[in-house]
């Protein structure tokens, strides 16, 4: 099969990789938890990720970029959120503080993985390592913390 | 009746001895094919255990534990990766 002009410059590994994990993504159909590849280029991927329900992030819909990089899945992908989210562990460019995306990365984890650990990040954020200092110190107050985070939502969600 | 067998083909199946996984958690391909650099299956692709007990290509662990961030450790539980010594 003749490869896309974009992933030429893609080793074999790493593209027979992605095109499993693409494939076993959509088999897997997981609610709340999206990604496909944004153009021809199997190494950059766009996503989304709901809240889990019966956490204050529930219902509200973050937009995301996934850029792999060509020794995947030996090294980790870069994730950043494109919508705009008032979160403990996300700074105000989208880019995240999760242990599993920097020293804890392991090459067994998949992008299934990744994103249900996104998921469960912000309905269980860490307050001690912040990015965004405000919304940490918010976090303990669940109900202002719920308000602002609503009223910043729907300043920035399209 | 008699026959008179004139020629015949034997057919061999093999597959690596796992007992626990099928699947190489680096590469995501069957054990019994090769690792994604390799085109064929089989010895020249093998597999190798951990004293944790994980399989994986010798060619995608190796691949891990050479990387720059020094992962010495087995991706699955992170206990420090040593091969299994063969009796």
């Amino acid at each position: 099969m003749p490869e896309l002009p974009g992933n030429t410059a893609i080793s074999p590994a790493t593209l027979k990789r992605l095109k499993n994990e693409l494939m076993g993504l959509m088999m897997a159909n997981i609610k709340g938890i999206t990604a496909f590849p944004e153009s021809d280029n199997m190494l950059s991927w766009i996503g989304s990720i709901e809240g889990a329900a019966e956490t204050v992030y529930s219902g509200l819909k973050y937009k995301i970029k996934i850029k792999f990089s060509n020794d995947f899945p030996i090294t980790a992908p870069t994730i950043v959120f494109t919508t705009p989210i008032y979160h403990p562990n996300v700074d105000k460019q989208g880019n995240i503080c999760l242990d599993i995306l920097k020293e804890e990365w392991s090459a067994v984890y998949n992008v299934q993985t990744i994103l249900l650990s996104l998921q469960s990040l912000l309905g269980e954020p860490n307050p001690a390592s912040p990015l965004n200092v405000d919304a940490a110190k918010l976090w303990e107050n669940q109900e202002a913390y719920k308000t602002a985070l609503l009223e910043h939502y729907n300043q920035n969600s399209d | 009746m008699k026959i008179t067998l004139k020629q015949y083909n034997g057919v061999a199946t093999w597959r690596w001895n796992t007992e626990t996984e099928d699947i190489c958690g680096i590469c995501r391909l069957e054990f019994d094919a090769c690792c994604p650099q390799c085109l064929f299956p089989g010895e020249t692709c093998p597999i190798v255990e951990g004293t944790c007990g994980h399989i994986f290509h010798k060619h995608c662990i190796e691949k891990w534990s050479n990387s720059d961030k020094n992962n010495k450790s087995c991706p699955m539980d992170r206990l420090p990766w040593t091969l299994v010594k063969k009796p």
